[in-house]
């Protein structure tokens, strides 16, 4: 049963990568169609890490005891200001292992 | 650009290895799911299910939903890889994944060289893999890795990666409704929370766009 899970997604993954690189694909898709998929990044990303930042063992946490919510705070600002991956997911995970 | 991405992939890689094996993967299982799935997120959220007993139908749903940005991404590149070679557009198309598509859409080049791409898609595979390898190691004599908080490597990333993207009000409210629905999700107990949070934060941003006629 594990082997059926990982292989069923190891297809769709791969399929949702590759479908629209082959060429052959006759690809139309409406305007609003391509537009409504355009905020499908940032929204799908932020859906993934927010409960991870703002959840703590099931309660929404928003006090400073919070690392995660403090350490994502630093991030965003970093990200904001210098648009430095390198240097905002280096500094936030530093200071992260260092304050949980 | 590639280094600092392979490096916050790998608290998540160890996480991914130990976290399967703790949901009752065999060690074998646990590496196979990194080597074949490649998918941080969605690797863990099926990861998740499976220790919750939840079937492979839903399984597959919450991966095709979680999956879904890489159609996105495929259409962002269709561009410059539809025209390469097979070999290159199975290569790159196995490869995609958020960091790479980041690292290749980095800049204006409108040329993506299929080596570089290469270079840091695989990069990120093999620190994904031996990330994987060592959770899967340190999860047999860890038990409590968890508490580690390693999962904090995946919100480093996405943050790095939604920030600097946020260019339109738009953009920016369709992070704060997916922001805030995803965490009532949660919190209501609701399945699929992160497939209606996604959706109503893309709704959300078209919807405004449109009414507000921003420039796309």
């Amino acid at each position: 049963m594990i082997w059926l899970t990982i292989i069923s997604m190891a297809a769709l993954v791969f399929a949702s990568r590759y479908l629209f690189l082959e060429p052959k694909l006759p690809v139309r898709l409406s305007k609003n169609t391509l537009t409504f998929l355009s905020y499908s990044a940032p929204a799908v990303l932020t859906a993934i890490f927010a409960p991870i930042v703002f959840i703590q063992e099931g309660k929404l946490d928003l006090s400073l005891d919070n690392s995660y919510l403090i350490c994502a705070i630093v991030a965003t600002i970093l990200a904001y200001t210098t648009r430095n991956v390198l240097l905002t997911t280096l500094v936030s995970m530093g200071l992260f292992f260092i304050i949980h | 650009m590639i280094l600092p991405l392979t490096i916050a992939v790998i608290p998540w890689g160890i996480l991914a290895g130990s976290f399967a094996l703790d949901a009752g993967l065999s060690p074998l299982e646990s590496q196979a799911m990194s080597a074949i799935v490649f998918a941080g997120a969605a690797q863990l959220v099926a990861v998740g299910m499976i220790k919750s007993g939840i079937g492979l139908t839903s399984i597959l749903i919450t991966t095709l939903l979680i999956t879904s940005r890489h159609f996105l991404y495929g259409m962002a590149m269709r561009e410059q890889i539809s025209p390469m070679p097979l070999k290159w557009r199975l290569t790159l198309g196995f490869l995609l994944t958020d960091e790479l598509f980041a690292i290749a859409n980095q800049g204006k080049q409108h040329k993506l060289d299929p080596w570089f791409a290469f270079g840091g898609g695989f990069s990120f595979y093999v620190g994904w893999n031996i990330a994987t390898a060592a959770g899967i190691i340190a999860g047999q004599s860890l038990p409590n890795l968890d508490s580690w908080g390693l999962d904090f490597a995946i919100a480093a990333t996405f943050i790095a990666i939604v920030i600097p993207s946020v260019k339109k009000p738009s953009i920016l409210l369709c992070v704060l409704v997916s922001l805030v629905s995803s965490l009532m999700c949660v919190l209501l107990d609701i399945q699929g929370g992160l497939l209606i949070a996604a959706l109503l934060g893309m709704a959300s941003g078209t919807l405004y766009a449109k009414l507000t006629g921003e420039k796309t």
